[in-house]
Order: structure tokens, then sequence, then C-alpha cells
């Protein structure tokens, strides 16, 4: 199988094999070999529940650090909508972006621009897609739905990102002012695992090339220290629509879709999206799809909680009656295609790609399954006896793994 | 023909919260059977809403699904009460739900149209006080 980054990985050495991060990842994509946690990439959505839950850090985000950016002539920062909300509500997002050009960027980019022009691109896609159309400014959800729900692949909006959208100005500008790509150093300051990992991806494409991802929570304390509280009446260089995309339920106001659902947090996701499924949702235009708890603002590379992240950004957004008005974005779509043929091979249920192989292990699967406890112990290192069962039938676990059958539990098979 | 892999679901009465769990199990097993998506859809939609008929207007019952080479067989049977009139019953927006499952989004009457929009073949038959039975095929390509 094809190998691909994740930002999402473990260091072994932590890891005791204690089967809690196993017993927790929303899509089983954690196995214990050997007494060591293993992640299974090509089912890893980087939702980042297992580093939440590892008691012993063994579970990480890869990501950059300010040292990253020192290797660059010109050092460009995009910051998450979300890192306005972390700082109290007093301060304002000017006083927080010259924080940054302190630390050494040389630009910090107004991605609230690129959110008002992801919106218009958003309302042309709606009426192109399956309805109910669904959101994809997530990636874990994006990633979800390819690999666990390929036949809603048709409902995904193909919206242009803020983050590729900014990346693609920034570009542009500073290759028009003689810089060589190679010197321009473009760094997305990231609220969570998932954009790392789409960061990768979406960098192959050097027109959009992203160069890093800094986790929020790593910038915060060196922020801290250049950061005076200085609320403002008016603000007025910010656009309070792109600044709504940082909680749940924003997207669908900024765009102004009436008859659509927020949808946060992943097993809510999860729930939705089988509904979506099912066929139940087909009369809703838009479904917001996050995530994390209240949209991104409950990044895991956060600091404040993400609902007082959201009253704060409220009470900034009071302040400002500004929006860019946007009304000709085709050249940057004609550059930003998003050329991505989701891939249905993202689909990795399928257990072979010969029907009759597929059969046959079903089979072999449904025969385990019946010899099994159904108490999901854990003990064989899957995360349950259905998922050690569909691995028995694929040749990633032994029989032998199983506590239950051998103590005994065979003793019963005729 | 003999079916290569059939699968049963017991169906319980007014249980909402696991209504919809026998459409959840087969989209799984399509899907690693590696059933082209686009169908998986169909599958899914017409599954639900059998399930759920069950779950609404019946004392219970089960599905069963067989898989064969290039089709899907699925029957949804419960043990009555029957429907009076099957002809009525499969118009649009005919409905006999309560205000309660209503309430919950069900009940517009779109379900047995639907089932027979998303299937290749669709059979109903009933009998009131005893039984109501759907069948229906779905081609795998
Ligand atoms: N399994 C069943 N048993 C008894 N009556 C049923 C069954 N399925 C459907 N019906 C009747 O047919 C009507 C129409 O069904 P359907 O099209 O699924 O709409 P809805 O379920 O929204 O009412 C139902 O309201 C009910 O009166
Ligand atoms: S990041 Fe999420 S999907 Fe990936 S292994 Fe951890 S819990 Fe599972
Ligand atoms: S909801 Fe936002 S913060 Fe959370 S994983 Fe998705 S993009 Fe990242
Ligand atoms: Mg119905």
């Amino acid at each position: 199988m094809k190998q691909l980054f994740h930002s999402v990985s473990l260091i072994s050495e932590k890891c005791i094999g204690c089967t809690k991060c196993l017993m927790n990842c929303p899509v089983e994509a954690i196995r214990v070999k050997n007494g060591k946690a293993v992640i299974y990439n090509e089912k890893c959505i980087d939702c980042g529940e297992c580093i939440k839950v590892c008691p012993y850090g063994a579970h990480i985000s890869i990501k950059n650090s300010m040292d990253d950016i020192q290797r660059y002539k010109k050092k460009i920062a995009i910051p998450s909508v979300t890192l306005y909300s972390q700082f109290g509500k007093n301060v304002e997002p000017d006083v927080i972006n010259e924080g940054l050009l302190k630390l050494g960027f040389d630009e910090v980019f107004d991605i609230t621009f690129s959110c008002d022009i992801a919106s218009e691109t958003l309302k042309k896609d709606l009426e192109r897609v399956e309805k109910p159309a669904i959101s994809t400014l997530c990636p874990t959800v994006v990633r979800l739905v390819e690999t666990e729900y390929p036949s809603l692949v048709g409902h995904l909006v193909k919206m242009l990102t803020p983050i590729e959208i900014s990346a693609l100005i920034i570009r542009e500008k500073y290759q028009g002012m003689g810089y060589k790509n190679e010197d321009i150093g473009i760094f997305f300051l990231t609220p969570c695992p998932s954009w790392v990992t789409k960061i990768s991806e979406i960098s192959k494409n050097e027109n959009i090339r992203i160069n890093g991802a800094i986790p929020i929570s790593d910038i915060y304390p060196k922020l801290l220290k250049h950061i005076k509280a200085k609320e403002e009446d008016k603000i007025n260089h910010i656009s309070r629509t792109g600044l709504m995309w940082a909680y749940s339920g924003g997207q669908c106001r900024a765009i102004g879709i009436e008859n659509s659902i927020a949808v946060d947090g992943i097993k809510n996701v999860i729930k939705v999206l089988s509904d979506v499924e099912n066929g139940r949702l087909d009369d809703i235009d838009y479904i917001e799809v996050m995530a994390c708890s209240n949209g991104c603002v409950g990044g895991l590379l956060l600091v404040e909680n993400p609902y007082n992240a959201e009253r704060i950004t409220r009470h900034i957004n009071s302040k400002i009656d500004f929006t860019y008005q946007i009304h000709d974005f085709s050249d940057i779509e004609s550059k930003l295609v998003s050329d991505e043929e989701i891939d249905e091979q993202k689909d990795n249920q399928k257990f072979s790609t010969n029907f009759e192989n597929a059969v046959k292990m079903i089979k072999i699967m449904n025969k385990v399954i019946n010899m099994l406890p159904g108490t999901d112990c854990g003990l064989c290192g899957s995360p349950s006896c259905k998922a050690f069962a569909e691995d028995v039938a694929k040749g990633l676990a032994s029989l032998k793994d199983c506590k239950f059958l051998n103590e005994g539990g065979l003793k019963g098979e005729g | 023909m003999e079916e290569l892999l059939s699968v049963k679901y017991d169906i319980v009465s007014g249980d909402f919260i696991r209504g919809g769990e026998a459409s959840s199990n087969l989209k799984k097993l399509l899907n690693q059977l590696g059933i082209r998506s686009d169908i998986v859809k169909r599958i899914c939609v017409a599954c639900y809403e059998a399930e759920m008929n069950i779950v609404i207007h019946s004392v219970g019952g089960y599905i069963e699904a067989k898989i064969y080479n290039d089709k899907i067989e699925i029957t949804a049977y419960d043990y009555g009460p029957g429907i009076p009139n099957i002809e009525l019953a499969m118009q649009e927006g005919y409905s006999t739900a309560s205000d309660v499952a209503r309430e919950m989004g069900f009940g517009g009457g779109m379900g047995l149209p639907n089932i027979k929009r998303s299937s290749d073949e669709f059979y109903i038959k009933s009998e009131v006080g005893k039984f109501t039975e759907i069948k229906i095929i779905i081609y795998f390509n």
C-alpha cells in the first residue's frame, strides 16, 4: 500500500501498549503489535484523538518550528483564523499580527481575505454537487469521507480552501517582486495536526507550496510576550465574514445558507454522515462538517477552550463592519482548479480487488466472529472482536493472538 | 443459483435508537466486497427505508440480504399488522405515521416510493393481521 505522510505518529519508545488509543480511535486505525501501538496510515484520518488520550505522550504530531522559517529570504505567516481567539477578548488582531512580525516573519497574510474568496467559490459549487453538499474545510472530514464513506464523495464541495488561496496569492506576489520560489517561505499557523498532513499533500503543487505548519500552541508562549491588551472601538483591517470561519456554524452564516446544518466533533460527524448515506438528509442544502468540538476553535493545537474561543471571536466580530467584496475570483479559480481527482482508491474498506477473494475473506471473517466472545477486550491488539476477525481474514492477525480462544475457548469447537 | 453470502438482521419495533443498524452493517459489508459506491448508496437508501418501516409501522421483523455474483436481493419481512391498501401506501406523500415519528423527520410518506426508485426490481406483499414482505433486487453493474 502507498506510504502516506501523516502528521499524527507514534514514538514507540514511549508506548507501553496500554490500548487506550486503540479503543478511542474513531476509525479503528490503531493496533497493538508486540506490545506497541501501530497506526495504519491508510486508515488514519489525523483527528488527533489518540494524542488526546495517550497518558504517556507517545502519540505526537509532526510539525515545524520557528527555526524552520530562517531558511527563507522572505518569511510569510498564514495564521489560521482561530489564532485571533486565543488571547482574550481585549486583544485585537492587529496586535497579534505585530507580535508575529516581531517573532521574525516579514509579512502576516490576512487569511480572512481568502476566507471571503473561498465563500464565493463555495456558493458557486453548491449547485454542482449532490445534495446535501458537504464542506471540505476540515481535512480530517475529507479523509473520513474518502476512506469510510466513499459513496458520499460526490457530495463534497470542491471549494478552494483559504489556506491554498492564500499560498497562491503570496507566491504570485513575491515572484512578481523578483523572488525565486525557493526563497519564499510560507508557514501556516495551524490549529490541528490534520492541516499539517494536508499541507504536505497540497505542497506537491509548487504554485501553492506551503513550507511548513507551526502549531499555534507552540508559538503561543513566544507570542504572548509581545501582546498587550488594546481595545479598539472599531476594527477594519480584517473581514467579519472571514473571521466567522473559526467556529462551528460560522461558514453557514458567512455564506448565508439558511437551509443548512453545522456538525462538530468527530463522533457527531460519523453519525451525520451515516444519515446522509441513508438518504435521510436529502432536503438539506449544505452541511458544515468539522471534526473538532465547535469547529476549528476546538483544534488540538490551540490553547483556549473552544467555547470561550467562540465568545472571543464573536466579541471581536462585533467591532468589525468590514467584509471583502469579492466580485471576480475566476483568475484564482483557474489557477487552483483542484486537480486532485478524489480517488476512490483511498477507500480502504475493500478486502480485495477481486470479488471472489473478498467473498472468501468475508466468510472467514464471519466464521471467526462466531468463535469470539464479543467482549472487545483488546488484548489481541485489535480494537474489537469484529476488527480482530477482519484482521484475521486479511492476514494481519492470527487466531493465536486471541487470549479467549487460547484459554479454553476452543474446547467448545467441534 | 445459490447465493455467495447471506446476512440476516432482526429488527425491533419502536427502537429508533438502533434503527438503522442493519443498513449500516450491510453498507460495511458491501464496501468490504468492493461494490461500486453509487450502487452501495442505492442499496443503503432502500435498506434503511425498509428497516425504518419495520421499526415504525410493524410489530417487528427482520431484514435478510443475499449476495450473488451480480446482484443483491434484500427481503424485509415483518409480522404485521400488514398494509390494507398497498396501492395507496405506495403513493408519494401517503403516510399513517404518528406525530411523534413525524417530529423525528420520519413519516414523509416517501419511504416506499424511494425503495422502489432505488431498486431494479421491487415486490411487495402484505396480508392484514399477518405480515408485510418487501423484496428488492439491485444489480451490481
Ligand atoms: N412494514 C409496514 N407495515 C405496515 N404498514 C406499513 C409498512 N411499511 C409501510 N407501511 C404503510 O405505508 C405507509 C407509507 O410508507 P412510507 O412510504 O415508507 O412512508 P412513511 O413511512 O413515511 O409513512 C406508511 O405510513 C404505513 O401506513
Ligand atoms: S489520529 Fe485519529 S484516526 Fe489517526 S490513529 Fe489517531 S485516533 Fe486514529
Ligand atoms: S475541525 Fe478544524 S481544527 Fe479540527 S481537525 Fe478539522 S480543520 Fe483541524
Ligand atoms: Mg417509511
